[in-house]
């Protein structure tokens, strides 16, 4: 049975790619792909399609994709009606607490403002450690919001660090380590085991031998 | 201003679709009424407090609730089963059972916002109360006639075993909270965090390696990979119940309609043994889904062992072509409408008629 792929656009697209290329699937199509936006594979019976990122859950949990490649900070965000079944280590970067240098808000009395992408993770974040914050969901460029003093914090994707440093931001806390997962349709789990499961361990052979290559 | 829209999560169904359904319905009815059921109805609105007392961890915004004269909370129902042991527990308390009881109803929960889910869905099901689980057969039997029943290419029951989660547990002496998020992690196949919390726990050899390939327990090998890999008496005895319960469906005809999946650990609050789902082809999520739950009656004050499952029909409509009667139609002038109402009484014992005043007709004719 044929199989449909949901990948991620942007930062994961190449990397991911890549990797499908490594486990000799025909992505020649993705890699030079004009204005399309379904492509075919050029050796088995998979088609991919470009989706962002929030999208690639929703194409997953109505079984439109079988298969879909997206970061953990988009999974911690979002849905949960899928089965996560494989880290494939890239586009590896960290969910981290920031904010003005000395002024920790996890030590910080009194009524504490968090600026954050993505509120459900801050939630969870402070939930985990009994306090009650409030947060401030803020769309983009993030390290600003504490610069202008519209909160004491907040919970953003680092890779660097960069930004933050040169924004005059401390990073306190680690909230939680991200990479590009393998999500799977829990229907098509079940009605096309094999195939779902040829392109997992694929994909894993590729993980395995750059972990040990990294050894 | 006008109200034009309707809430979130909500749909109008329309007539082609409204024929697929009832079409279902009478399909899968038809079934539970080979196998004994009776029909029931409960009200669609029941006491916040009789979902609240009963479990621990209610998911309180997924619940409509509202408030009724005196200032109880009250809430649409978010499933059968809770109305149906509430019944047995208050209207059949000197009555021993077992009970066979089925049901086509709306339920509500508040689901994702703007993500294309449904908020009401009709649920068409059972509940066999009073027999514990060597009726776990003949409900598998029953569900898997009605997955036969629908009109879908390709289907597979997949059933699973809490009790095989709960036993390992129990054996590898881990704790309730840790038990908990180890369930949904598992039940989720989120391999990477399973492997995580499986290296904090400090579990021994055998544990460890049993709860490392519990997610990946499906498939065509999966009891046999299970008796491999569990460890305990117990553990092995659940096995040994499943590859019976394997064969006893094998001669039962079934070979080919259902698979094992023990990584399969929703709810546990709930499920006491064995969980089962259907899938279908071209629809994303489980059609039909149910399991086993010794504990809840208790809960509710009539202690019985019970088990059920219910039918999604409303998310079977996006794979099913609906095929419209082609009506006739009874065309008239106007001033003859008693003359063709007569006649149309005639034609109607063969089949429907459509009445259509039209003043350009210069007699009553019938058209296809």
């Amino acid at each position: 049975m044929s199989l449909s792929v949901a990948l991620t656009k942007g930062r994961l697209e190449k990397a991911a790619v890549a990797m499908l290329e490594e486990c000799g699937y025909g992505v020649e199509r993705l890699k030079d792909k004009g204005r399309a936006l379904v492509f075919e594979d050029t050796r088995r019976d998979v088609r991919y399609f470009l989706v962002k990122a929030n999208d690639c859950i929703t194409y997953i949990e109505h079984g439109i994709a079988d298969i879909g490649i997206v970061g953990k900070d988009t999974l911690m965000e979002g849905g949960s009606d899928y089965y996560e079944m494989l880290d494939l280590k890239i586009g590896k970067c960290c969910f981290v607490l920031a904010g003005m240098k000395g002024c920790d808000p996890l030590k910080k009395s009194g009524h504490i403002r968090i600026g954050t992408k993505y509120p459900k993770v801050a939630e969870r974040y402070f939930t985990s450690r009994g306090m009650d914050v409030e947060i401030i969901r803020i769309e983009g460029s993030v390290e600003l919001a504490p610069v202008l003093g519209l909160c004491d914090g907040i919970i953003d994707i680092m890779e660097t660090g960069t930004t933050l440093r040169e924004n005059g931001l401390e990073v306190f806390d680690t909230a939680a380590r991200i990479s590009a997962r393998v999500i799977v349709n829990k229907a098509s789990f079940k009605l096309k085991r094999d195939e779902v499961m040829a392109v997992i361990s694929d994909l894993e052979r590729i993980v395995n031998r750059d972990a040990e290559g990294n050894q | 201003m006008k109200q034009m829209q309707i809430p979130s999560g909500m749909r109008d169904l329309f007539p082609q679709e409204c024929a697929v359904k009832s079409d279902l319905e009478r399909r899968i009815s038809s079934v539970f009424d080979s196998y004994g059921y009776q029909k029931i109805e409960t009200p669609l609105i029941e006491f916040y407090a009789t979902y609240q007392n009963t479990f621990t961890y209610l998911k309180e915004e997924s619940m409509y609730k509202f408030v009724d004269e005196s200032g109880q909370i009250l809430a649409l129902r978010t499933d059968m089963t809770l109305p149906i042991a509430r019944l047995c527990a208050s209207k059949y308390g000197n009555v021993s059972g077992p009970f066979r009881f089925s049901y086509c109803a709306n339920i509500y929960k508040i689901r994702q916002i703007f993500a294309g889910k449904r908020n009401e869905v009709t649920d068409c099901g059972i509940e066999l109360i009073g027999l514990d689980k060597k009726s776990d057969l003949e409900v598998l039997s029953c569900a898997l006639d009605v997955m036969k029943a629908l009109p879908a290419e390709n289907f597979t029951l997949e059933i699973g075993n809490s009790d095989f989660f709960k036993l390992a547990v129990r054996e590898a002496g881990i704790g309730s909270e840790d038990a908990a998020v180890l369930a949904d992690l598992i039940d989720r196949k989120a391999m990477t965090d399973v492997m995580e919390k499986l290296d904090s726990l400090s579990l021994d050899k055998d544990a460890y390696r049993f709860f490392r390939r519990l997610p990946l327990l499906n498939g065509k090998n999966a009891l046999k990979d299970a008796a491999e890999c569990c460890f305990g008496e117990s553990l092995m005895k659940e096995t040994e119940r499943f590859l019976e319960l394997e064969k006893d469906l094998n001669d039962l005809g079934y070979g080919g309609c259902f698979a094992f999946d023990l990584g399969k650990v929703p709810h546990l609050d709930y499920y006491t043994g064995i969980i089962f789902e259907g899938f279908v082809q071209g629809i994303g999520t489980a059609v039909l889904s149910g399991g086993r739950y010794d504990d809840l009656l208790g809960r509710v004050g009539r202690d019985m062992p019970a088990i059920g499952f219910g039918v999604k029909t409303d998310y079977l409509l996006d794979a099913v072509q609906a095929e419209m009667p082609s009506g006739r139609r009874l065309v008239y002038p106007s001033s003859r409408l008693k003359e063709a109402l007569l006649y149309a009484r005639k034609l109607r014992q063969d089949g429907p008629v459509e009445l259509v005043p039209d003043d350009s007709a210069e007699r009553m004719e019938v058209r296809e």
